[in-house]
């Protein structure tokens, strides 16, 4: 996928330098091509958020021209993508993308979210994000598809990390994260601006990203941006990654935005695990105790939640408010997730 | 050389193919060559003349050697592409290795080159010319790889060191050091690699140790780039500094400090300060240092890895204390105090028993912390062990 993206990306600087003819431009005016949308409804193939009010019960219940959306579908060899009226021009793309955000993301109604809201949103930015590419879609219009689609799965990482694997796949999701994730910084570095967003999305990716190659992408960018109150957060917090001080990264954390959270969140289970391991070392006395609620203010959990975790590393916790750390005693845990 | 003729020159390739000539061959093919100059061989198509005096392949590449001295300041793939094929057809011979030396050599540069320009035009993506290049390359890198038949003395397994070179250069260039694996993988399985030419051998174990740098593997990295210091010529004082600007931070990482002859030695004064603060356990200074040259620290990548050497610092600035309070049960206080005196403000006595616990946890402080009685108990023997002892 990547690959695909990267050799259309090279594609579009080839057409640009002959004179931008080739890159097909859409004419489809609404959010799905009329021919999809009269051949899933004969096929039966509506998602339920597509269908007209009223005809749910039908044989073969009608499609909703205003909500319904182009499903993303594989390449294949034989299949025409790039027709002019199965595209969607970038103002469309642009008004699809708030649609399936702010209208069925954020909706309160729409549920249950993992298996209808987000199965569908995701699908949806995806064939999105194919026509992007069809169209070699590039500079601020492209930013602005991009930037609430990362926003989305960033989210989504969050909210449905507790999910079982059948529902949820982590690894589809943050590949697609990735990939439009650094297409947007890519946009951001060659792109004229400006790019009112650009700290915000900086900061998340390099939260999302903790690690010293993120770092030195941050450490190339300008000056004026990288001393931005986001970003210099997000780059403290990945000091104390990089320093394995798992106190300092978690103390930093609590300032972050809710967002902002969200893109740190999958490292948090690796740094309460790193403050367990480094204090099984630096408190392994038989005789000393550790209070558990200063543990749990440490680890930004209640204390029977820190209790649990410490047992799931194999230490032991006594009448239920000192931990006694070894350094023989911890083990690492089986995926026990919280 | 610099006025022959066209024919004159044709006639000189000839005459070094047909005596397998290898070094003089690659000579006339070179952009090093004063002939490049020579405005009569500089021909917009100089084909038919190429086919009339030399055999294929040979008259393609000359071709594309002359078309390239029209279009200097252009760049051209075609030339090394064409090479390829006709080294491929040298079946156990391997006298053509400089020729094919000799191209690669301008291949990258020319490709380093034609990027700049389109950099300034902003056209086409970041790298694409110098990924471009590294195909070529790499398919003359398979055809010397895969050359088993051949004897030791004829085989083309022989260009593999120097085609990996100019292949790490462009890595590093465009920042895809995985790319590198694969390279170092062949070469360490091949039974030539203590074999290769010195100069060959100081560049490769240069990136190789670098690339083990990046990867954290600083053991590794110390090998090689010392080994690449050792042996790199004592005339090339800029090569020498640019393996220290890699090798300094690593064996500082493993508790060898460099001497100030060294660093004004080699123009290296940018880490002076930063050598002084992780010996002195001078946080503040080794921070000063730091943010002082950080352009030049951040341009040759290695900001980060200095960073780390933040943690040595704690560990002298904290034997420091120990020295000074002669006891084995020091207070946690002692230690704040210490990092306060290093204008370090926002850590409290959680984080300083977290910096501690590290410390401990990675063998640079032999003891336990007590939380009850907010102190540090040290071992009596060897509390701080020496840095070289531990990694």
């Amino acid at each position: 996928q990547n690959k695909a993206q990267a050799r259309e990306v090279e594609e579009d600087e080839k057409t640009q330098q002959q004179g931008k003819e080739t890159a097909p431009i859409g004419t489809c005016q609404s959010m799905c091509p009329a021919r999809e949308l009269r051949d899933r409804e004969a096929q039966s193939r509506l998602h339920r958020f597509e269908v007209l009010a009223g005809t749910e019960r039908a044989r073969l219940p009608r499609g909703d021209p205003s909500r319904a959306v182009k499903e993303y579908s594989r390449p294949a060899a034989g299949k025409d993508t790039t027709a002019p009226t199965n595209l969607r021009p970038p103002d469309v793309l642009l008004k699809t993308v708030h649609y399936l955000i702010d209208d069925i993301a954020a909706s309160l109604h729409l549920h249950p979210w993992t298996e209808q809201v987000y199965s569908f949103v995701f699908d949806r930015l995806r064939g999105v994000k194919q026509d992007m590419i069809i169209q070699r879609v590039s500079g601020p219009r492209c930013v602005a598809i991009l930037e609430p689609v990362v926003r989305f799965l960033i989210y989504a990482s969050y909210r449905l990390c507790g999910e079982p694997l059948r529902r949820y796949d982590p690894c589809i999701n943050e590949t697609h994260l990735q990939e439009n994730l650094s297409w947007l910084l890519d946009c951001y570095a060659t792109g004229t601006g400006p790019h009112p967003n650009q700290e915000e999305f900086q900061a998340l990716g390099l939260l999302y990203n903790l690690s010293a190659r993120a770092t030195q992408h941050i450490l190339e960018l300008p000056k004026r941006l990288r001393s931005s109150p986001a970003i210099t957060l997000a780059v403290s917090i990945n000091k104390a990654f990089l320093e394995r001080n798992p106190v300092c990264l978690l103390r930093l954390a609590q300032r972050l935005s809710f967002l902002q959270s969200c893109a740190l969140h999958r490292h948090l289970v690796a740094c309460r695990r790193d403050l367990l391991l480094i204090y099984s070392h630096g408190y392994s006395s038989r005789n000393c105790r550790f209070p558990l609620n200063t543990l749990a203010q440490l680890l930004s959990l209640d204390t029977s939640l820190t209790a649990q975790l410490c047992q799931a590393y194999g230490l032991t916790v006594i009448q239920d408010n000192e931990v006694v750390f070894s350094k023989a005693a911890f083990t690492e845990a089986e995926q026990e997730k919280l | 050389m610099a006025h022959i003729t066209i024919n004159q020159y044709l006639q000189q390739v000839y005459e070094a193919i047909d005596n397998h000539e290898g070094s003089f061959c690659a000579e006339l093919l070179s952009f090093k060559h004063p002939h490049v100059a020579n405005p009569r061989l500089q021909l917009a198509s100089p084909e038919e003349k190429c086919q009339h005096l030399l055999e294929p392949p040979y008259d393609e590449m000359v071709a594309a050697h002359l078309r390239c001295t029209y279009a200097v300041a252009n760049h051209d793939f075609v030339e090394a592409y064409k090479f390829q094929t006709a080294f491929q057809s040298h079946k156990e011979e391997n006298w053509a290795l400089p020729v094919m030396f000799a191209v690669a050599l301008d291949l990258r540069i020319f490709a380093n080159n034609a990027e700049q320009q389109l950099q300034k035009k902003s056209k086409g993506q970041p790298g694409e010319m110098l990924e471009k290049s590294a195909e070529q390359l790499m398919s003359c890198f398979r055809v010397c790889a895969s050359d088993n038949r051949a004897g030791i003395e004829d085989s083309k397994k022989w260009g593999m060191m120097f085609l990996s070179n100019q292949l790490f250069k462009i890595y590093f260039k465009i920042n895809k050091l995985h790319l590198c694996k694969p390279l170092i993988r062949a070469i360490d399985s091949s039974n030539l690699k203590n074999n290769y030419s010195p100069a060959q051998k100081v560049t490769y174990k240069y990136y190789v140790g670098r690339k083990a740098m990046f990867d954290s593997d600083f053991k590794l990295a110390e090998e090689f780039l010392s080994y690449s210091f050792d042996h790199c010529h004592r005339s090339s004082q800029k090569n020498k500094r640019m393996i220290l600007i890699y090798l300094l931070p690593v064996k500082m990482l493993l508790g060898h400090m460099p001497t100030h002859q060294l660093l004004r030695k080699y123009d290296l004064m940018q880490f002076a300060d930063v050598t002084k603060g992780v010996s002195e356990g001078n946080l503040l200074l080794l921070n000063e240092a730091l943010s002082k040259h950080e352009n030049f620290f951040i341009r040759c990548g290695i900001f980060l890895i200095l960073e780390k050497l933040k943690i040595i610092t704690y560990r002298n600035l904290f034997k420091k204390v120990y020295l000074l309070l002669r006891t084995h049960q020091l207070p946690l206080d002692a230690f704040l105090v210490a990092l306060r005196m290093m204008q370090v403000e926002d850590v409290d006595i959680d984080e300083v028993q977290c910096i501690l616990a590290n410390l401990i946890y990675m063998g640079h402080i032999k003891g336990y912390i007590s939380h009850q009685h907010q102190k540090l108990v040290v071992s009596k023997q060897n509390p701080f062990p020496p840095l070289s002892s531990v990694s």
